[in-house]
């Protein structure tokens, strides 16, 4: 199961949706990448072409960066608004519960057993 | 007026014991907004019979009562003038919660506003470079979705859609509206904790049954969670808090979608509907008798 990718249900995906999914990529690595190594990540049902188009609309908005000391063609994030919305994240959590604890966040906290019940289930499907 | 007027607070208990089972056999977006409609009612209507059990008060008024002695007449008495009393302090306290409430409401919105200053307004992902897993949905217009890098390195590529997919679906469906009144009908009517819990944890599930639909896999939506959960989740951390969600949510990823059974949505609007009745009921017979008192 590591390594394949599966697809949508041929649902379409808008070109902010696709621009999220591009940028989240470049987040998950340290590396810097070419939108070849971007196309195949992102499952391979998107056109390089596309791909390119994305990354030039990110970069156009300073999100992305050519990657100036690295390959040619690849791409890293940029940093700096990053680190800042980071600070004001710790900063509004470190105020005290309320205002992130109100949020829905993705997933919330963990038992021992629970977290060995999860572990389990992601060694079973081999991943 | 003298049954009707407590239906309301009767129902609301009824209302919280039922919602957690209600949560487990219906489709989340269903059972979410059947629970949240029933609760908002069900909060006004035992706001509103409070009002009326305070408003009995006036019939205990000196001038009134004077007024009603010169005239002869035998003033009627619908409920204990302690259980007045009561009422009108429990209000006193219910307005108290709703106002903190709304004020907790607006601070978490101005916070996570200021989160999101200086990005684009076409851009929907907001990126934290920060080595703690988090992420979560930013309502407004534009809705904007936040992840932190340390949860964006964990995850594989598929499972980052599965992310992506699932905060999504919390902005197109406007979760928080949902939550917000929900969470208010709770500080109203202290009885309707557990609705909010529920409904608070059915738009968790609503939106993974969206993301395992967008990404045509429930498999990689229930990975997705764990590995989110399991990175999330700081070891050191000494409080293991834990309300068994995480758990639910994948387990629930784990066998088919459950059915969208519309009586059911409509026996727990009817929770929601009756105590509305019975307060609109209770509020004619008030007005009869303060009628028959002042005039």
């Amino acid at each position: 199961m590591a390594g394949t990718i599966p697809r949508g249900r041929g649902e379409r995906r808008s070109p902010g949706e696709l621009e999220s999914e591009v940028l989240a990529t470049l987040w998950a690595t340290d590396q810097a990448l070419t939108p070849a190594e971007i196309q195949t990540d992102l499952g391979g049902d998107l056109a390089y072409n596309t791909v390119h188009t994305i990354l030039r609309r990110l970069h156009d908005k300073g999100l992305v960066l050519r990657d100036a000391d690295g390959r040619r063609g690849a791409y890293r994030p940029a940093k700096n608004a990053a680190q800042m919305t980071a600070e004001a994240m710790h900063h509004a959590l470190d105020r005290g519960p309320d205002p992130i604890a109100a949020l829905q966040q993705f997933v919330t906290g963990l038992s021992p057993a629970e977290e060995a019940a999860l572990r389990s289930l992601l060694r079973e499907s081999g991943a | 007026m003298r049954i009707d007027v407590y239906t309301p607070l009767l129902l609301s208990l009824l209302l919280a014991l039922v919602s957690p089972r209600v949560g487990l056999r219906l489709a989340p977006a269903p059972a979410a907004r059947a629970l949240t409609a029933a609760a908002v009612l069900a909060a006004g209507a035992t706001t509103w019979a409070l009002v009326l059990l305070t408003l009995t008060l006036v019939g205990q008024a000196p001038p009134v009562v004077a007024d009603a002695r010169e005239d002869g007449r035998v003033l009627p008495d619908p409920v204990p003038e302690v259980v007045a009393v009561a009422a009108l302090a429990l209000l006193t306290v219910a307005a108290w919660r709703v106002l903190r409430a709304v004020r907790a409401e607006r601070a978490t919105r101005r916070t996570l506003r200021r989160l999101c200053e200086g990005y684009p307004d076409g851009t929907e992902l907001v990126v934290a470079a920060s080595p703690t897993a988090q992420a979560f949905a930013v309502p407004g217009t534009p809705g904007r979705i936040l992840v932190t890098s340390a949860m964006l390195a964990a995850l594989r590529p598929a499972e980052r859609r599965v992310l992506l997919a699932h905060e999504r679906a919390h902005l197109a469906h406007r979760h928080s509206l949902l939550v917000h009144a929900v969470t208010l009908a709770a500080a109203a009517n202290p009885l309707l904790a557990p609705v909010r819990t529920t409904v608070a944890y059915l738009v968790e599930r609503w939106a993974d049954e969206h993301a395992a639909e967008a990404v045509g896999d429930r498999r990689t939506t229930a990975q997705a969670l764990a590995r989110a959960a399991l990175v999330a989740h700081r070891p050191g951390c000494a409080l293991h808090f834990s309300d068994r969600a995480v758990t639910r949510r994948v387990a629930a990823l784990q066998i088919s979608p459950p059915p969208h059974l519309r009586p059911i949505a409509v026996a727990v609007l009817a929770l929601g509907v009756l105590p509305a009745l019975g307060a609109a009921d209770a509020t004619g017979d008030l007005l009869q008798l303060l009628r028959s008192v002042l005039t």
